[in-house]
């Protein structure tokens, strides 16, 4: 007879195998040539360099501003997706006329492809043509750079995703909103709780876990942004849009800087584990529900 | 043994569709492999949208004077940089699907430092750019071979209007005053418009002008930039000035060649910078200012010499082409003087045969032909020819886009593209510090 545990092993096998050939395997590869120097001047081969590309790394002040501003879109989209998000779900939980209707409208802007909707702010935003600067001219207000401002043009990045995004997150909490039991909101019905206190002892406790999921999609996809930026700003006005990927992408693929983009690349993956640690540490302390 | 359960009917509909998409998809693979039965080679070559279109309209004639030889013309994207990426990822590959690449002057030194082309003298001998103007020579020949062969000679030149002024500025002075006294009695909205988007079109600005103040970008034999000399910061400052005194507008942080174009040919500035092609645009467009439209070197410091960035496009052979002589002979074909009168003709590119300069036939047809020469003959602008090209264009992009946007100003930002180069430089050669 088989012992159990080599039982469990076998079965897990081929999903292991799979993670390993294709996550395990190049993240190995990348820490490799991480400390190597990999570019023209080597003939594209890879030559040790010690902890040299590290070294620039730490000295690398763009490497430090492409962070902070990875940092800042994820932060601020993924928040507001979350807040818009959660008033669509509740929103689309409601019965009603139409609400078929409704929640195929609601998906669209996240069906569309990146790239094409991107296209379609660049022109929305362009200046001066654009139909928004059109808007301003005809209230009789000076046409604006909303992507040549490099204080400001961040945010219409922002604005992009949360337009694409929101769809996302809000039908991710509507699959939570439909897995509370109806008759736990009678309940408290009927012992004369409000709208609000269904709400706060209710449902968000309830939602949580879909809340969190939702958190730990979003976080890991927008830090590692590239298409929407790539197609909208090109990383400008001055650089002020560039996300990490974008830049470990340009040192490999256009400068052939291989050994250089491996370090970025790494870094942005430590950084990307930070918050998948935060919620694994999280999901501990949340009430576990027996089942 | 119980009998089988019969196949249910959906099941049996959706493998005889399944089948039928199967054989659908098999057909046209098989239909490849026959024709390639019949001794036929091709090849194929990777070109950008304009100049996929503008060569396809002679691919005929290829065809009637190259029997066995199928040329078959890739359309890649419009825009240059998304074309390099495109190129480049398909040569890391190791086996890319195009035995020739239509490049860009300054993707030159990278290519070959990456071992990717195949040089050209041995099948179409050393002697090939002799017959061409000394100004189309330059960025096609490193290490004693022949790497690219130039389908045009373009430059950057000047557009002018031709009804708000008798004669085109030649200095810089000049430039502003005109625009000047055009926008303040109402004739004109702007005076200039360039390229000053964060791409590489503005390096391809930004070189001209630092060379029209008597400075230069790149210093051949220190292997160093040289952003940070007084006539790079005078260069700088004219730009940052046209912005701040409105000649320019401030939306030129977001132009490219075709934002600029657009805005010039709707009548709402006096002058443009931009490439040849601009001037057929711009005339078979039917805008307000057709007709008007004059071209002229771009201007310059006084007492400098002019001079406009080299921005020709030719063809490379790739190394992993399993048909190099065939490759070879279409590459004389698409850069041939027939095909550059035709271009010239049709597109209004600048040829780079000099008897077709001194064609008056073509003089005829296309009068931008005795500028274009003027143009090449004044030495015109090679981007720095090192490998490293792509990341010193990088560094100049964003710190001139960060002074034209008012991030930043003129000093700090030739300083800090010194500086960021510097640092480049030394970490990519290993040189000390």
């Amino acid at each position: 007879m088989i012992p159990l545990l080599a039982v469990d092993l076998l079965l897990m096998l081929p999903a292991l195998l799979l993670l390993g050939v294709v996550f395990l395997l190049p993240l190995l590869r990348d820490a490799w040539l991480s400390l190597h120097a990999s570019t023209v001047v080597t003939g594209l081969m890879a030559v040790p360099n010690g902890a040299a590309n590290w070294w620039r790394l730490f000295d690398d002040a763009r490497f430090r501003q492409d962070a902070f501003q990875t940092v800042r879109f994820t932060g601020v989209s993924v928040a507001l997706e979350l807040v818009l998000g959660l008033g669509l779900a509740l929103l689309l939980h409601r019965p009603g006329r139409g609400r078929a209707l409704l929640r195929a409208l609601v998906l669209l802007p996240w069906a569309l492809p990146t790239t094409v909707m991107a296209l379609g702010w660049r022109w929305i935003l362009n200046d001066p043509h654009g139909p928004l600067n059109g808007l301003l001219q005809a209230v009789g207000l000076p046409t604006f750079g909303f992507l040549t401002t490099p204080s400001t043009t961040w945010l219409a990045v922002v604005v992009a995703d949360v337009w694409k995004t929101t769809p996302f997150v809000a039908l991710l909490l509507l699959a939570g909103l439909q897995s509370i039991p109806v008759d736990l909101v009678e309940a408290l019905q009927l012992e004369g709780a409000g709208r609000l206190t269904i709400l706060r002892r209710l449902t968000l406790p309830l939602l949580a876990p879909w809340i969190a999921l939702a958190l730990l999609f979003r976080i890991a996809q927008s830090l590692g942004v590239f298409d929407l930026i790539q197609v909208l700003t090109g990383g400008g006005p001055a650089g002020s849009t560039e996300s990490l990927a974008m830049y470990a992408y340009r040192q490999s693929l256009r400068f052939l800087d291989f050994g250089y983009g491996a370090t970025v690349l790494m870094a942005t993956f430590l950084l990307l584990l930070l918050p998948g640690v935060i919620w694994l540490l999280l999901q501990n302390r949340l009430p576990r529900r027996t089942a | 043994m119980p009998p089988l359960p019969p196949v249910p009917r959906f099941l049996r509909r959706l493998l005889t569709v399944l089948a039928a998409a199967l054989l659908l998809l098999l057909l046209p693979a098989a239909a490849r492999e026959a024709s390639s039965a019949s001794a036929e080679i091709t090849v194929r070559v990777l070109l950008p949208a304009p100049f996929h279109d503008a060569t396809t309209r002679e691919l005929p004639q290829f065809h009637r004077d190259h029997p066995g030889v199928n040329l078959e013309l890739v359309r890649g994207p419009l825009d240059t940089d998304a074309i390099q990426d495109l190129a480049i990822g398909s040569l890391l590959l190791g086996d890319t699907p195009f035995d020739i690449m239509m490049m860009d002057v300054s993707w030159m030194p990278l290519f070959t430092a990456a071992g990717w082309l195949s040089p050209l003298e041995p099948y179409l001998g050393a002697g090939m750019l002799a017959a061409m103007e000394p100004g189309a020579r330059p960025g096609n020949s490193f290490d004693g071979h022949l790497w690219r062969m130039p389908y045009s000679g373009d430059t950057g030149l000047l557009f002018w209007r031709t009804d708000l002024m008798p004669l085109p500025p030649r200095t810089t002075d000049e430039l502003v005053r005109i625009s000047r006294d055009l926008q303040r009695s109402g004739r004109v909205r702007w005076g200039y418009l360039w390229q000053g988007r964060q791409y590489e079109g503005l390096s391809c600005v930004m070189l001209e002008v630092i060379h029209a103040f008597g400075g230069r970008w790149w210093n051949p034999a220190s292997g160093r930039t040289e952003l940070d000399r007084p006539s790079a910061l005078q260069a700088a400052r004219w730009l940052e000035d046209l912005v701040k005194e409105g000649i320019t507008p401030p939306s030129v942080a977001g132009f490219a060649e075709n934002e600029a174009l657009q805005q010039f040919a709707a009548g709402e500035a006096a002058f443009l910078r931009n490439w040849p092609y601009a001037w057929k645009v711009i005339e078979n467009g039917g805008g307000p200012v057709v007709g008007h439209v004059g071209v002229a070197p771009v201007v310059v410091a006084p007492g400098q010499e002019a001079g406009g960035t080299l921005g020709t496009w030719g063809f490379s052979l790739l190394r992993g082409s399993a048909h190099p002589r065939e490759a070879a002979e279409a590459i004389r074909w698409l850069t041939g003087p027939e095909m550059q009168r035709s271009l010239a003709l049709n597109e209004g590119y600048a040829p780079t045969w000099t008897a077709l300069y001194e064609d008056e036939a073509l003089q005829k047809g296309a009068p931008l032909l005795a500028v274009q020469r003027q143009a090449l003959a004044a030495g015109p602008l090679l981007r720095p020819p090192t490998p490293l090209y792509a990341q010193l264009s990088d560094v100049m992009q964003r710190q001139a886009n960060a002074m034209i946007t008012g991030q930043s100003d003129a000093v700090s930002a030739m300083s800090a593209a010194q500086a960021r180069s510097d640092a480049l430089i030394r970490a990519m050669t290993g040189t000390p510090r």
